[in-house]
């Protein structure tokens, strides 16, 4: 499953710890998603697809290859 | 049940909790070193307990854990390693039982309690977290027997 997180947030200038406060998650959550390593229950999936003010199928794509490998 | 006590100090107050109740079991024993045995206990439960507090502050996944802080991948990480220690605990029981009813040792039975304990501990969990809580299945009733476009 490939994400745009990574790509969104840098687009804003974002840190991981900030996104991770706005998402009310740890920054450590944040890396793991963003690395593919770790793939968002549906809440925080929507949480992450509203803060970059995506639809949440734009911001996961089921038939990417996954983040970071 | 906890959510009084303040997150970072959750773990620390079971670990003090769990302390005094060992502690107090050792007063009860009695005996002739059981002040030296209190002792000890007490001083590694707080000694636990401010590791834990301590911990808590940090910022990595375990330390979350250890300050009740934890986030839903968190939680999981815990959950699976929970999942693991469950299934090495079952595994280690299964094998003592094994053993000592091989060798005809009269020390089969706590094995069989831990045993006993993991696989009840199982069914209550898939009672708790909703086994039994499917219903029919929505084509059950006639309303609902129109052919499946997927059935060609």
């Amino acid at each position: 499953m490939r994400n745009r997180v990574r790509e969104q947030r840098t687009q804003r200038g974002l840190s991981q710890a900030e996104v991770a406060a706005a998402l009310g998650v740890s920054r450590q959550t944040v890396i793991s998603i963003e690395n593919g390593r770790y793939l968002p229950s549906l809440p925080l999936a929507f949480r992450i697809a509203r803060l970059f003010g995506m639809p949440v199928e734009k911001m996961f794509d089921p038939d990417g290859e996954e983040a970071g490998r | 049940m906890m959510s009084f006590i303040r997150p970072r100090w959750r773990k620390p107050a079971w670990t003090v909790f769990a302390g005094a109740a060992f502690a107090a079991a050792w007063v009860i024993r009695g005996g002739r070193d059981w002040w030296l045995w209190v002792s000890l206990v007490a001083i590694a439960a707080a000694g636990r307990a401010f590791a834990f507090y301590a911990w808590g502050g940090e910022d990595d996944d375990l330390a979350a854990l250890a300050g009740s802080r934890a986030d839903e991948r968190q939680r999981l990480l815990s959950l699976r390693s929970r999942a693991l220690a469950f299934n090495v605990t079952a595994l280690a029981a299964f094998t003592g039982l094994t053993v000592a009813v091989a060798i005809r040792a009269g020390w089969w039975w706590p094995f069989a309690v831990v045993l006993g304990v993991t696989g009840l501990g199982y069914l209550c969990g898939l009672l708790a977290y909703g086994i039994a809580e499917e219903g029919p299945a929505d084509d059950a009733s006639p309303q609902h027997q129109a052919p499946s476009p997927l059935s060609g």
